[in-house]
C-alpha cells in the first residue's frame, strides 16, 4: 500500500492523495490503482498510464463481446471507460491527450450500455441551439419509473457513475446523468456557468417528451461541484422533487482559493478563461448566496468531516438556508464526498430519494443461527 | 495510502502484504483496510479491531432493517459478515475471541440472506451423524437451474463469497457456498479433511434431494486450498460436470518452510493435530498426484505467476495430468488466487462455467 514520495511531481501527489477512495470505490480495481500511480512520476506521464491500463480492460471486454458472453464484455467496458475517464479527468493542460483519451471513455461506455444490466442509452437533450449528451437507465419491470437526474462535478463525468447508479436502479429509480457546460463531451464547446438551473432546465423539458419516464416524479441529485449544482437548480426548477447534494460549495470561489492547483487549472479551461483571475472572477457566479432559500423541495445534504476540499461548512450554511424538509449529514471521518466512507450515505440516501418519488419500503423479518456448532 | 510503518508485528504484516487486494474485492471498503490494519501493531488485536468495524456495518444494517429499507440492510449486514470474518479467518491463536467473531459472521450473513438480491437460504446437509452448513442462492426467472458448489480454503468461508456467488447467479447458476471439514462452523467438529471427495459426495446427495435446482447439471469450484478440494473430489465424483480450480496446491509436502507462521498454525489446528509433525502427516495426504488422471470433466485451472503461497507450476502440473477438456490461466504478475488481478479470472471462469453446464450465454 506504499506510495513512494521520492521526487515525485507534486500534481501526482495531489491526485493520488485526495482521490484514492474515489477511484476505487467507483470501480477502479485497487491493483491498477496502485500499480499505475506507482508507475508514474510526472504529473505529464498520468493520462498516458491510466489509458494503458484501461486498454487492458477494454481488450478483455472485446474479447467477451466477440466470444458472445455480453454481460462480462459490459463490466469490462465499463471499467475501461472509468479507467480512460481518471486518465482524462484533469489532464488539460495537454488537451490533446485528453482529448483522445476522452472519445475512448465515450466509446467504452457506449459500447457497454447495450450490455449491462439494467442497459443504458445515450440520449441527446436539445439545449440552446445544440446538444447536451446523457446516459439514462431504467431499472426493469416498471413502465414509467421516476427518475432522478444526476449532475457531475468539475472533473467527473456521466460516465464515472455506474456506481451510483445502479444503488438507484436497484431500488426502482430511472437515472439520467449528463454532461452539462463545462464538463465532458460539453466541456469543449460550452464553458462552466452559475447559474445551473438553465441546463438542468433543458434535462427537465427533455424528461417530459419521454413516455417510458414518469416526469411527475423527477429530482435532483448532484456530486461534489455538481453538489452545488443541484442545490442551485433545485432552487428555480420547481420540477424537482427532491434533492440530493454531496459535498457541493456554497460559494464556489471561497472554495477555489483554497483548492490545489490541478483544480483551479481545470475550473480556468472549463470555464473558458484564458488566466486565473478571470477563471476567478466566473467563479464567483457559482452561488448560493440568496438562492438558498428559494430551495423548498426535500433535500439531502452529504459533507465528509474532514474534506479539504469543499469543507463541511459549505453544507451546514446550505442546510441552514432552505426552505424545505432537510437532512444534513457530516460524516465522521469523512473525506470529499465521504469517498472512504461511501457506506454511511450511498444506499442511505439513495432509500431516502426513493421514498420521496413515493416508492414503497419493503416488509422484512429478522433472522438467527438457529443450528451448529455455534449455537453450542 | 499511507500505512504508516511502526514495528508492526510480522503477523501483522504478513496479514497485510499476503491479503489487501482480496480483502477489498470481496467486499470490504478500501479505507476500513486501510484504517483497521493501521490501528494493529499486535497480531493479538486484530480480530477485536475487525469485530469493532464490523459492529459499525452490523449497526447500519440493523437501522435500515428497523426502517424498512431491505436492499440495504442486506448490503451491510453482507459488508458486516465479512468484516467478522476477516477478523476471524486466522485468530486460531485465541479460540473464545475467535468463536466470538465467527458468531457474529454467520448471523449477519443469516441475516442478510433473505434481503439480498437474489435471496439465499441456509441449507444443512447431513454430514457423518452431524450437518455441514451451506449458503443457497438461486439465479433470479430460472425454474431448475444448474448449480456450483463452492469449496472454501484454509482461511475462508462461506459467508466471504458474496462476489464470487453473484458472478455466477448473473449468468444463470445457482451457488452453494459451504463450510466443509475443517472450515468455518464445521471446524468445531470436524478436522480437515484431505479425502475431500467425502464431503463433497454428501453435498451432492443433498442436491439430488431437491426439486428446485438441476441436480443434472453440478459443477464444483475451490478457492486456494479449496482449489485442490475442487479438483480432488472431481477425481471421484462422477456427478460433477465441469470443474473451476483457483490456486490450488498439487502435492503439498509434509514440511510448512516458507509458509506464513499464523496460516501454518491455521492449519494446525483445523487440522486438530497437537503439533507441526502431525499436521504435516495430514498435509502430506493432500496429493493429486496418479489421480488427477481420473478428472475427465472439463476443468478451468488459474494461478499467478507471483502466487507465494501455492507456486503455478501445480496448475501446471494438474493441467498435464487430467483427462478431459481444459483451460489453463496462468496469469502473469497474479498473486494468491490473483485476487490483485481478478479482472483476468473470475468473470471468465463464470462465464465458462455457465457454458459448461448448458446455460446459454448471457
Amino acid at each position: 500500500m506504499d506510495t513512494a514520495h521520492g521526487s515525485r511531481d507534486k500534481r501526482v501527489e495531489i491526485a493520488i492523495h485526495n482521490w484514492a477512495p474515489r477511484f476505487v470505490s467507483s470501480g477502479v480495481p485497487l491493483t491498477d490503482f496502485e500499480e499505475v500511480t506507482a508507475s508514474i512520476t510526472h504529473w505529464d506521464e498520468w493520462c498516458a498510464a491510466w489509458s494503458a491500463r484501461a486498454a487492458v480492460h477494454e481488450a478483455l471486454g472485446r474479447e467477451a463481446l466477440a466470444q458472445g458472453y455480453r454481460h462480462s464484455a459490459g463490466q469490462h467496458l465499463t471499467r475501461a471507460a472509468l479507467c480512460y475517464h481518471f486518465g482524462k479527468f484533469m489532464f488539460v493542460h495537454r488537451m490533446d491527450e485528453m482529448r483522445r483519451a476522452h472519445r475512448k471513455v465515450i466509446e467504452c461506455r457506449q459500447l457497454a450500455l447495450p450490455l449491462i444490466d439494467p442497459p443504458g442509452e445515450r440520449v441527446e437533450i436539445p439545449y440552446q441551439g445544440t446538444k447536451l449528451y446523457g446516459i439514462l437507465r431504467k431499472p426493469a419491470g416498471s413502465a414509467k419509473p421516476p427518475v432522478v437526474v444526476m449532475c457531475v462535478g468539475l472533473d467527473s463525468t456521466k460516465e464515472e457513475l455506474d456506481v451510483y447508479e445502479n444503488i438507484f436502479l436497484a431500488r426502482g429509480m430511472a437515472t439520467l446523468n449528463f454532461d452539462g457546460p463545462g464538463q465532458g463531451e460539453a466541456e469543449y464547446d460550452i464553458p462552466i456557468r452559475g447559474d445551473f438551473e438553465v441546463p438542468v432546465k433543458a434535462v427537465f423539458d427533455y424528461i417530459q417528451t419521454r413516455n417510458d419516464l414518469d416526469g411527475g416524479r423527477a429530482a435532483i441529485w448532484g456530486v461534489s461541484l455538481g453538489g452545488y449544482y443541484a442545490a442551485r437548480a433545485a432552487a428555480f426548477e420547481k420540477r424537482a422533487k427532491a434533492c440530493i447534494s454531496l459535498s457541493g460549495p456554497y460559494h464556489w470561489v471561497d472554495t477555489f482559493d483554497g483548492r490545489n492547483e490541478l483544480s483551479r487549472d481545470a475550473f480556468r479551461v472549463r470555464s473558458h478563461s484564458k488566466t486565473m483571475d478571470e477563471a476567478r472572477e466566473k467563479a464567483k457566479t457559482l452561488s448560493l448566496e440568496g438562492v438558498a432559500r428559494n430551495i423548498t423541495c426535500p433535500i439531502y445534504v452529504v459533507t465528509g468531516e474532514f474534506d479539504n476540499l469543499t469543507p463541511p461548512h459549505n453544507a451546514r450554511r446550505i442546510a441552514s438556508e432552505v426552505s424545505g424538509p432537510c437532512e444534513l449529514l457530516i460524516v465522521k471521518g469523512g473525506n470529499h464526498v465521504a469517498n472512504n466512507r461511501r457506506y454511511m450515505f450511498q444506499s442511505q440516501t439513495a432509500d431516502w430519494m426513493a421514498q420521496h418519488l413515493g416508492l414503497g419500503r419493503n416488509e422484512v423479518g429478522t433472522a438467527r443461527i438457529e443450528d451448529g456448532a455455534l449455537t453450542q | 495510502m499511507d500505512t504508516p510503518i511502526k514495528s508492526k508485528d510480522p503477523r501483522v504484516e504478513a496479514a497485510i502484504s499476503h491479503w489487501a487486494p482480496r480483502f477489498v474485492i470481496n467486499g470490504v471498503p478500501l479505507t476500513d483496510f486501510q484504517e483497521v490494519t493501521a490501528s494493529v501493531d499486535r497480531w493479538e488485536d486484530w480480530c477485536s479491531a475487525w469485530s469493532a468495524r464490523a459492529a459499525i456495518h452490523e449497526e447500519l444494517g440493523n437501522k435500515a432493517l428497523a426502517d424498512g429499507f431491505k436492499l440495504s440492510a442486506g448490503e451491510h449486514f453482507t459488508c458486516a459478515a465479512v468484516c467478522y470474518h476477516f477478523g476471524k479467518f486466522l485468530f486460531v491463536n485465541d479460540m473464545a475471541q475467535m468463536r466470538q467473531a465467527h458468531k457474529k459472521t454467520v448471523e449477519c450473513r443469516i441475516k442478510a440472506l433473505p434481503l439480498i438480491e437474489p435471496p439465499g437460504e441456509r441449507v444443512a446437509i447431513p454430514y457423518e451423524g452431524k450437518h455441514l452448513y451451506g449458503n443457497l442462492r438461486k439465479p433470479k426467472g430460472v425454474a431448475k437451474a444448474p448449480i456450483v458448489v463452492m469449496c472454501m480454503g484454509l482461511d475462508s468461508t462461506k459467508e466471504e463469497m458474496d462476489d464470487y456467488e453473484n458472478r455466477f447467479l448473473k449468468r444463470g447458476v445457482a451457488t452453494l457456498a459451504f463450510d466443509g471439514p475443517g472450515q468455518g462452523e464445521a471446524e468445531y467438529d470436524f478436522a480437515i479433511c484431505p479425502e475431500y471427495e467425502k464431503p463433497v459426495k454428501a453435498v451432492i446427495d443433498h442436491l439430488e434431494t431437491r426439486s428446485d435446482i438441476d441436480a443434472g447439471r453440478i459443477g464444483i469450484w475451490g478457492v486456494s486450498l479449496g482449489g485442490y478440494y475442487a479438483p480432488r473430489a472431481a477425481c471421484f465424483e462422477k456427478r460433477i460436470k465441469a470443474c473451476v480450480a483457483l490456486s490450488g496446491a498439487y502435492e503439498r509436502s509434509s514440511s510448512f518452510e516458507g509458509r506464513p507462521i499464523i496460516n501454518v498454525e491455521a492449519f494446525r489446528v483445523r487440522s486438530k493435530s497437537a503439533n507441526l509433525e502431525e499436521a504435516g502427516r495430514v498435509s502430506v495426504r493432500m496429493s493429486l498426484k496418479g489421480i488427477a488422471k481420473n478428472i475427465t470433466c472439463p476443468i478451468y485451472i488459474v494461478a499467478g505467476t507471483n502466487d507465494r503461497l501455492t507456486p503455478h507450476t501445480a496448475a501446471e502440473k494438474l493441467a498435464a495430468e487430467v483427462s478431459g477438456p481444459c483451460v489453463l490461466s496462468v496469469i502473469e504478475g497474479g498473486n494468491h488466487v490473483v485476487n490483485n488481478y481478478w479482472y483476468r479470472y473470475r468473470d471468465q471462469t463464470a462465464d465458462w462455467m455457465a457454458t459448461q453446464l448448458g446455460v446459454t450465454k448471457r
